[in-house]
């Protein structure tokens, strides 16, 4: 009915109206149903067992009365009174053992069979409890029994805060009185333990859940209402011992504080606004515990009956009111779940009351703690189902965020793709470019000058030959120059020794070389191809003009490492020839007319500055040296070569 | 000695360069059918040979030269003396490479070294063995190199040669015998050849000299 009534009410097609009649007739069904239900009969042996009949000896004076009999005083002192009953016993019967039983007490009771205390409930923890209305079951040990008249005595002890009361006394055959005493065990003993089981479960739920999320009250509100709830029940001291007074006091106190966890949870659950005062539900709860603390029974039991009953039933009316409302503003549908759990437990209580004050009802058989299963029920469907809700939320949620991430994943996947694509290209292009400008500096001039040659004759053999020579020198300087030497210029030098001293061989030249240091020079990971073509080219052109113009016999190419500290050191290539030297003019041009030498000069100047190395040219009448001093890290773009 | 050449110049200049020495009586071939004839007919002592034939792959020959003529020398002619053409050419057997526009003396000088055992290897060729050996990616269409034989000797032997020292050089460094050296290179360049055809055709494959 639930299902279908949270559906209905939370459809937005239906007004506040129509939600507010679906709401109240709800309600009424429910009073009606739990009035109807209150109505049953509770099972009892057969009528023929009962005695109702009974001696009430009270303060001195004897007078008959009939059970159930309803004792005026709360409180019963030293001397309770005595109802003296007889019930006769068939002397053919002794093979059956005899019972009696007692279905409803309160508060406590003593029985005695012919003089002989059989029975005494104030010893069960259980049966101390008056609002659980524990029945009591004792067989009679058949020494006692006498055949035919026998006489049972039920010393009645009472105590607050309900008034005494005694209902009929049933004596019989043990199988005649056993089921019916085990169904009223079954209703008023054991359902009880399974409700405070599941509060105890909820109670941990809820703590464990306030544990990790400490930002929500809520749970933590509704775990202390849980625990003070199971420890109302299943923590019982004797009664009558001082040690234990204040314990008992706490218990008492135990439910108008419950009702005010509740109700402070219930105003969270719904997302209320908390009254700024909320802390005023509370402190009816703790007036009763403080006044259990500061030990006076009395004191204790007027405290409760003043506070603590009008507490619960104030903090349940207000919940009632918010679930109310809740259900019927919102169409929220669990608070309609709320609100039909808290009209059970307020039309139990309302029985109650009424039992307690002996208003309209015979018997006081106390249901209201019963009743507030119901509501810790709807509260656990409440939190579970909203707890599912949350988790199907959170999954769709999740499923878009994967969906956004996706798109977005892709979306930078092709760009990136697209960026590569564009560095890749542009990369490329400006390898090409170098590539271009490279043969075209070296290999095309050197070709069109072996086409230019081989036009005037047979006779510029050799020049064409020295020519195309040159080009292929070329061709092989630009390829090694490509080749990945990882910063290691020593490596690029390797070949060009090799070339270079090729090269000399003819010529009768010797190529010295010397690397000072075994490792070589310093290693520069920023070196790239176009200042290994820069530094090679550099260096061809001095060994070059010592060839052509030096007249030298020998050419010495020494390779080191300057500067002392590791930041500090530098590469160093010296180039000397033993050759007459030239003489340099004021711009460090050669001052004589061969204008090839001094082009060779100025490029040697150019690309030494491109790459932001210094070169130092000295000649004499002893020959010509070549320094060259690398940076110590090398440009990524040519610098301006001056 | 066989000399194979398809352009009929270089090959005139070459094997008057290696006639003016008067060691070697030189056979010439301007294509791979009659290279092959020639291998079977005179096994010479000295190949010499181009890559790109006419008809057909200098590898061939080479390869055949290896399984029919062991004791022949291999020597590829090359004209930019690139790692591609020349470490093709030593996977498959050969020892040593040529320029072709070197000059007559250092073609027979080569030769002779060649003939007395003395591999010659360019650094740019010693570089590219070292960084094989050091797992550097290199450049894709580079052939494929099995370096795991070489010893820790041969590779520092490379790296001298790389980076421009001479032998002598090199066996001052590393506590050697200058004499030693050229031994360490020819036994290192034994090592690269791929021996089995299997390998051989593998590698091909790599090197998409051969297509299936």
């Amino acid at each position: 009915m639930t299902g279908a009534a949270a559906s209905m009410i939370s459809s937005p097609a239906l007004g506040w109206r129509n939600r507010l009649g679906f709401y109240l007739l709800a309600q009424a069904l429910i009073v009606v149903a739990c009035i109807l239900m209150l109505r049953q009969p509770l099972p009892e042996p057969s009528a023929s067992y009962q005695i109702s009949e009974a001696i009430l000896g009270e303060e001195g004076a004897q007078r008959p009365v009939r059970l159930p009999y309803h004792l005026t005083s709360r409180v019963t002192s030293g001397n309770p009174p005595v109802f003296t009953l007889s019930f006769d016993r068939p002397a053919n019967e002794t093979d059956h053992a005899w019972s009696i039983l007692l279905p409803r007490f309160i508060s406590g009771v003593e029985v005695a069979v012919n003089g002989t205390v059989i029975l005494d409930s104030r010893l069960h923890p259980a049966a101390n409890r008056a609002d659980r209305n524990s029945p009591e079951i004792a067989v009679i040990p058949e020494l006692l029994l006498r055949g035919g008249a026998n006489m049972l005595t039920v010393r009645l002890h009472a105590w607050g805060p309900l008034t005494g009361f005694l209902d009929r006394v049933f004596v019989g055959p043990d199988e005649a009185l056993r089921p019916a005493y085990e169904r009223r065990a079954l209703l008023f003993l054991t359902l009880p333990v399974v409700f405070s089981a599941w509060q105890a479960i909820l109670a941990v739920l809820l703590g464990v859940m306030w544990l990790k999320r400490r930002h929500e009250p809520t749970y933590g509100v509704l775990a202390a209402a849980m625990a003070i709830g199971v420890l109302q029940a299943f923590v019982s001291a004797p009664v009558g011992q001082s040690d234990y007074a204040g314990l008992n006091a706490m218990l008492i106190a135990s439910a108008p504080l419950e009702a005010a966890c509740v109700l402070i949870f219930i105003i969270a659950f719904l997302r209320l606004e908390r009254p700024r005062y909320f802390w005023i539900a509370f402190i009816p709860g703790l007036v009763i515990a403080a006044a259990g603390l500061a030990g006076n029974a009395a004191l204790v039991r007027q405290a409760y009956l003043v506070l603590g009953p009008p507490t619960v039933f104030l903090s349940l009316s207000i919940i009632c009111i918010l679930v109310a409302r809740a259900a019927v503003v919102r169409g929220d549908g669990v608070a309609m779940l709320l609100g039909c759990a808290v009209t059970i437990v307020m039309t139990f209580l309302f029985h109650d009351l009424l039992s307690v004050f002996g208003i309209v009802i015979e018997r006081p058989i106390l249901v209201s703690r019963l009743s507030y299963s119901a509501l810790l029920v709807a509260i656990g469907i409440g939190l579970t189902w909203r707890f599912a809700t949350a988790l199907n939320e959170v999954d769709s949620f999740a499923g878009r965020m994967v969906t956004l991430v996706r798109e977005a994943e892709d979306k930078l996947r092709a760009s990136l793709a697209l960026e590569e694509e564009r560095a890749r290209a542009a990369a490329l292009a400006s390898e090409r470019n170098r590539l271009t400008r490279d043969l075209h500096d070296g290999l095309g001039g050197q070709l069109v000058s072996i086409v230019a040659l081989s036009e005037r004759g047979a006779w510029e053999g050799a020049r064409i030959g020295e020519a195309a020579r040159a080009a292929l020198k070329d061709l092989r300087l630009v390829i090694d120059a490509m080749d990945d030497i990882d910063g290691d210029l020593m490596l690029a030098l390797g070949t060009w020794r090799e070339r270079t001293a090729a090269q000399l061989r003819p010529h009768g030249l010797a190529l010295d070389w010397h690397v000072l240091v075994p490792e070589g020079m310093p290693v520069h990971p920023e070196l790239r191809p176009w200042h290994v073509i820069q530094i090679l080219r550099l260096l061809d052109e001095g060994v070059t003009n010592s060839v052509k113009h030096a007249g030298a016999t020998r050419i010495k190419v020494r390779i080191e490492t300057i500067g002392e500290t590791a930041g500090d050191q530098r590469g160093r290539i010296t180039v000397e020839d033993d050759g007459q030297g030239f003489v340099l003019c004021d711009q460090g041009h050669r001052a004589t007319d061969a204008p090839n030498t001094a082009r060779g000069l100025a490029n040697m100047h150019k690309r030494a500055a491109r790459c932001g190395a210094q070169l130092e040219i000295t000649s004499g009448p002893g020959g010509t040296r070549v320094r060259l001093d690398l940076p110590r890290s090398f440009p990524n773009v040519e610098l301006a070569s001056g | 000695m066989l000399l194979v050449e398809d352009d009929a110049p270089t090959r005139g200049r070459l094997r008057d360069a290696l006639a003016d020495i008067g060691e070697f009586e030189v056979t010439t071939a301007a294509t791979l059918r009659e290279a092959r004839a020639a291998l079977e007919d005179i096994r010479p002592q000295v190949l010499l040979t181009d890559l790109q034939l006419p008809d057909g792959h200098g590898m061939d020959l080479i390869r055949q030269a290896r399984r029919d003529c062991p004791n022949t020398e291999i020597m590829v002619i090359s004209i930019l003396g690139d790692e591609e053409s020349v470490i093709s050419a030593i996977t498959a057997g050969a020892t040593g490479y040529l320029l072709k526009d070197a000059f007559p003396t250092d073609i027979a000088a080569t030769v002779r070294e060649l003939v007395a055992g003395h591999s010659p290897i360019s650094a740019s060729i010693a570089r590219f063995i070292v960084r094989r050996t050091q797992g550097t990616a290199e450049r894709p269409s580079l052939p494929p190199l099995n370096t795991a034989k070489l010893t820790p000797r041969e590779i520092d032997i490379l790296w001298g040669i790389a980076k421009g020292f001479s032998y002598a050089e090199i066996a001052g460094h590393l506590g050697l015998s200058r004499q030693t050296v050229p031994g360490h290179i020819k036994s290192i360049y034994r090592k690269l050849e791929v021996n089995t055809r299997g390998e051989a055709v593998f590698e091909a494959l790599q090197q998409g000299l051969i297509r299936l």
